[in-house]
């Protein structure tokens, strides 16, 4: 299945989709849904409350689209290995993401896979 | 005329007195327990469970707000009705949680329903119980000082309180609550009044768990006693904890006008705002 943006919807069980961000309600995205895009890496914002991927994918029209996907702390995730070298700019990646409800470009993290076949997070 | 070397006694005798004087008032008697009697509670632990702050709150498909199922907290009909309110707006994502602004703490008693890890700092004179999100600090004088008679509200009130074995016993008073609309106890909207109080017993009940029992009054908001247990599990040898700098790069700002949690995108606009 091929959209304006997206390479592939997949259908997740929001039981696999990690879990609201603590900072915040996680009531703007759609916890039934787990799409994947691909992009170039602009910027990883290692930064609190909560970390931002900023990833320029290829528009349907030429130019690109910046997605923004939300992840946990960058102190949770520190904790668990991740670094603001994770996420390098210019790096072609995979993402899937919980997406927003109203189909703006953002999203809330599940997975990522790099070209090297390197995954980040949940990628089943 | 009086020369530096005999006005200095005087101002020392002078000083000493006004800091006693301020000691006496805060009831600064009793004898702090030995540091080695106390017990270790050393280490980084985690909330176990969600951050819903009461489970009896959370029923079924309907979660907190399916009527006649629910029995926590014991509101009375004003109150309920208020609580109705916050469940009907956090439902249309319209009950915005007071810290996702940041800048204000989170308040007792939600002190002891945040994510990310605790630390229970154990000392004679006090105990302070540290939480990396916020960051917020509760402490908790056991030097014998009695709560003042005329303390002012604060988000996380005063709390003061004492050892029976192995469990801090202590009673928090002077606290805002909902009065001023910034400090609840989870997003389903649960408050209480700045007539709250609670006695808290916190104890180890084994090599990776404490245990915080914390039984609320609120003659204001409810019929009677209140009693939420949450415990912390143990996190690995050597966890670290961090800087929580929530205004650093906040992009979930609540919208002040419909109370919705935002999502900005990169150029500071929010994404969700219709």
């Amino acid at each position: 299945m091929r959209t304006d943006a997206l390479l592939v919807a997949l259908a997740f069980s929001a039981a696999l989709v990690t879990g609201a961000a603590a900072h915040h309600s996680g009531a703007g995205f759609d916890s039934e849904k787990v799409i994947e895009i691909a992009g170039t890496i602009k910027e990883f914002q290692f930064t609190n409350p909560h970390t931002w991927i900023q990833i320029l994918v290829d528009g349907p029209k030429g130019g690109t689209v910046e997605w923004s996907v939300e992840w946990g702390s960058p102190n949770s995730l520190g904790r668990q290995g991740i670094r603001p070298s994770t996420f390098p700019a210019g790096a072609k990646v995979l993402v899937r993401l919980r997406p927003m409800l109203n189909g703006a470009p953002a999203g809330a993290f599940v997975g990522a896979k790099f070209a090297d076949g390197k995954t980040v997070g949940r990628w089943e | 005329m009086l020369t530096t070397a005999r006005t200095l006694p005087i101002f020392v005798v002078v000083s000493i007195t006004l800091v006693r004087g301020v000691a006496a008032a805060q009831g600064e008697s009793a004898t702090p327990r030995a540091y080695d009697t106390l017990p270790d509670w050393s280490g980084a632990w985690s909330m176990v469970g969600g951050t819903v702050f009461d489970r009896d709150t959370q029923t079924g498909e309907g979660g907190a707000i399916t009527p006649g199922v629910r029995s926590h907290p014991p509101y009375n009909a004003e109150w309920e009705a208020i609580y109705k309110s916050h469940l009907e707006r956090r439902d249309k994502n319209l009950f915005p949680d007071t810290i996702s602004n940041c800048g204000v703490p989170a308040g007792f008693p939600r002190h002891f329903n945040l994510p990310d890890p605790y630390e229970f700092v154990v000392r004679p004179e006090q105990v302070w119980v540290l939480t990396e999100n916020g960051p917020n600090v509760l402490r908790i004088y056991t030097d014998g000082r009695k709560h003042l008679e005329d303390q002012w509200a604060t988000y996380t009130g005063d709390s003061v309180g004492h050892w029976e074995g192995d469990t801090l016993v202590f009673t928090t008073v002077a606290l805002k609550g909902f009065r001023d609309k910034d400090v609840i106890l989870d997003r389903t909207g649960l408050v209480l009044s700045d007539q709250s109080h609670t006695t808290t017993r916190i104890r180890k009940i084994d090599a990776a768990t404490i245990q915080v029992q914390m039984t609320i009054e609120d003659p204001k908001a409810l019929t009677k006693p209140w009693v939420v247990t949450k415990q912390f599990r143990k996190m690995p040898a050597g966890t670290r904890l961090y800087d929580y700098g929530c205004a650093e790069n906040n992009r979930n700002p609540a919208d002040v006008e419909t109370g919705k949690t935002l999502i900005l995108g990169p150029d500071g606009k929010p994404l969700n705002k219709e």
